[in-house]
């Protein structure tokens, strides 16, 4: 049996031998021996260190609540991609890719917030004043400020201030809570001023910033709350399309239309047209070009 | 009459020339679409699973482990039953550079999302690596066979073992002769009172595959992890689900290691040495003109040809010849009942 790596790299994660297998030191089995939890090992895999209780409380509530919202766009791919019974980690690994940038946009949130308290650091100012600056930095700019807004939990995401206040009750609270929750401060003043309607704190905003604050860099932040948590649900609702839905979700013999029968389909595209002959082509082609219709089509 | 509709006239169920133009409509004769989920609802204010309230769960003390349970199970775990599971994805969460750290490695480099590339990573699960629907599977259809016949778990393990040694899915093999780890993975359920009927069984596939194998062979991680997830209930899917979640995590970070160290690789940066290819010698590439002369047509005519060109075919590395997949034969399922 070949067991040479299918690669070489050096690595500072882990290493692997007939006798055992090393994360960043720890004997991976030793950590299970202990008794730590597999929020624990999350620090030792990202920042190369045990966590405290605290923080290991911490990270263990946020996975948890993270793990499940029901339809969102993960679970809902999970379930579209099962339709053609693939192997199931297909569907599950569709799940976690549908994070991107608008559903848990966990890196870019964590990149934010290390910009302007970076900003506020050089520039000498207070977390709060950064977090006007930043506020209205975004808002000025039309844009978008991650970590705010839930489009289906319009009163606010139910599991994102609980995330902020146990974070605080754990005493797991640093800058980046200081900045996150000034940064709603600001935000919420602006838009009453402006008339606007309330936009609560996200997940993003809470989660990451829990998250940023026990050590996590963006990057790994995203990892370990945002996407791959959410793998555990997305392979549940999969499984759950497996083993109780039919393959294909159009069946007509379900009491209920499917989420691909064919009545489920609006088109609102160009209206049918005849298909030109090879003869008229060129002369059909020139005339779209030139009439310039398709462009309202084109994606 | 169209030529489209003369040429599909006799061959199609349904008049060509006249086939109705536009979208069907909406069926108002069954319940509209629903995403209809035994899992989980949210609202505005609350996120359930299996009824439970989420926020409800974490701030009663419930973690990740216990949420799993929760959304597999639709049960709150024992503590012992959360224990080990924690204990089990511990040990899941890393192997080295293995598949799917590889993937993620690779999907990495490319600058693409950190989620593909931890999603990538989930795909290196299938029926060798982290082969855990398989392994459970065969468990379960062996065990059910057994208790059906009223056979002992000791001759249906032997049995077992001889129809699937030296299979991927085993969960016994030489990995694992000088790591204890997966021993252990067996004795912690034991403590924790949880090696219910897959342990059990186990310890007996092992017993065989040790008195039948010609070389040292034992318990591996895919024996230890696959088993205790099914004595804490987790279907085989379940287990390959959460066991492939469990290990995007380090996928992750060595997707972000693999940028660290090595930085993005663009379209055409990486070179393949001439002396790792082994594949046919340059050649003179034919004119259009020639083609009629030397390109040679892939049909063949008769079963003794075609076994033939499967043969020659197979010659040609990545050309899929070699890799015949197991598919499920009918024969063996046995006939259903005619539907009245």
């Amino acid at each position: 049996m070949d067991r040479e790596p299918l690669f070489r790299r050096k690595t500072a994660i882990s290493y692997k031998t007939e006798e055992k297998t090393v994360l960043r030191g720890y004997d991976l089995s030793e950590l299970a021996e202990g008794g730590y939890r597999f929020a624990d090992v999350m620090f030792v895999l990202f920042q190369g260190r045990l966590p405290t209780e605290n923080e290991s409380e911490m990270l263990d509530y946020e996975m948890a609540e993270f793990m499940e919202h029901s339809m969102s766009p993960s679970s809902a791919s999970a379930c579209a991609v099962i339709g053609g019974r693939p192997h199931l980690p297909a569907a599950i690994a569709a799940a976690v890719m549908s994070f991107g940038g608008a559903h848990g946009p966990g890196a870019a949130h964590a990149h934010m917030m290390n910009k302007y308290i970076e900003r506020a650091r050089a520039e000498g100012k207070t977390l709060d004043e950064m977090a006007k600056i930043c506020v209205d930095e975004y808002m000025d700019a039309g844009r978008p400020i991650m970590g705010m807004g839930q489009p289906q939990h319009t009163d606010g995401d139910p599991r994102a201030e609980p995330t902020h206040i146990k974070q605080e009750e754990l005493g797991v609270d640093g800058v980046y809570l200081d900045f996150q929750k000034a940064v709603e401060k600001h935000f919420h003043a602006r838009r009453k001023a402006e008339g606007r309607k309330y936009v609560a704190v996200n997940m993003i905003g809470a989660g990451n910033t829990a998250l940023a604050d026990m050590g996590f860099s963006p990057n790994a932040a995203w990892v370990v709350s945002g996407c791959v948590t959410r793998g555990f649900s997305g392979a549940a609702h999969a499984l759950f399309m497996l083993k109780k839905g039919r393959a294909w979700s159009a069946s007509k013999n379900e009491p209920m239309v499917q989420m691909l029968d064919l009545s489920m389909i609006k088109y609102v595209g160009p209206e049918d047209r005849p298909v030109p002959s090879q003869e008229e082509r060129q002369e059909c082609a020139r005339k779209q070009l030139e009439e310039g219709e398709f462009r309202k089509w084109a994606l | 009459m169209g030529a489209l509709d003369k040429k599909y006239r006799d061959r199609l169920p349904y008049d060509y020339e006249n086939r109705e133009r536009g979208a069907v409509p909406p069926d108002t004769t069954r319940e509209p679409f629903r995403w209809v989920s035994e899992v989980a609802y949210k609202n505005l204010h609350r996120i359930v699973a299996r009824g439970y309230d989420t926020t409800e769960l974490v701030e009663a003390g419930y973690g990740l482990a216990d949420m799993i349970f929760v959304d597999f199970q639709a049960r709150i775990p024992l503590k012992e039953e959360a224990e080990m599971l924690n204990y089990v994805m511990i040990l899941g969460l890393e192997d080295g550079l293995s598949s799917p750290a590889v993937v993620a490695r690779a999907v990495s480099r490319s600058h693409a999302y950190l989620t593909q590339a931890a999603g990538a990573s989930i795909l290196a699960f299938g029926h060798a690596y982290g082969a855990y629907s398989a392994f459970g599977n065969m468990l379960r259809k062996r065990l059910d066979r057994a208790e059906k016949e009223g056979r002992s778990a000791a001759e249906m393990a032997e049995l077992l073992v001889r129809e699937n040694q030296g299979a991927a899915h085993l969960g016994v093999s030489n990995l694992m002769l000088k790591d204890p780890a997966a021993k252990r993975t067996f004795a912690r359920a034991e403590k924790l009172g949880l090696a219910r009927r897959y342990i059990p069984f186990m310890r007996e596939v092992v017993a065989a595959a040790q008195r039948l194998s010609p070389e040292p062979v034992d318990l591996d991680m895919l024996g230890a992890l696959g088993a205790t997830m099914m004595d804490l209930h987790f279907s085989p899917e379940a287990a390959w689900g959460i066991l492939a979640v469990t290990r995007a995590f380090a996928a992750g970070a060595h997707g972000i290691e693999e940028i660290e160290r090595m930085g993005c690789a663009r379209l055409g940066e990486c070179l393949t040495p001439k002396e790792d290819y082994d594949g046919p010698p340059e050649r003179a590439v034919p004119s259009l003109e020639e083609r009629a002369t030397t390109a040679k047509p892939g049909q063949t005519r008769s079963l003794e040809e075609w076994r033939k060109a499967v043969d020659e075919r197979a010659k040609t590395m990545g050309s899929g010849f070699r890799i015949v997949e197991e598919i499920e034969d009918p024969r063996k399922i046995g006939k259903v009942a005619k539907r009245k």
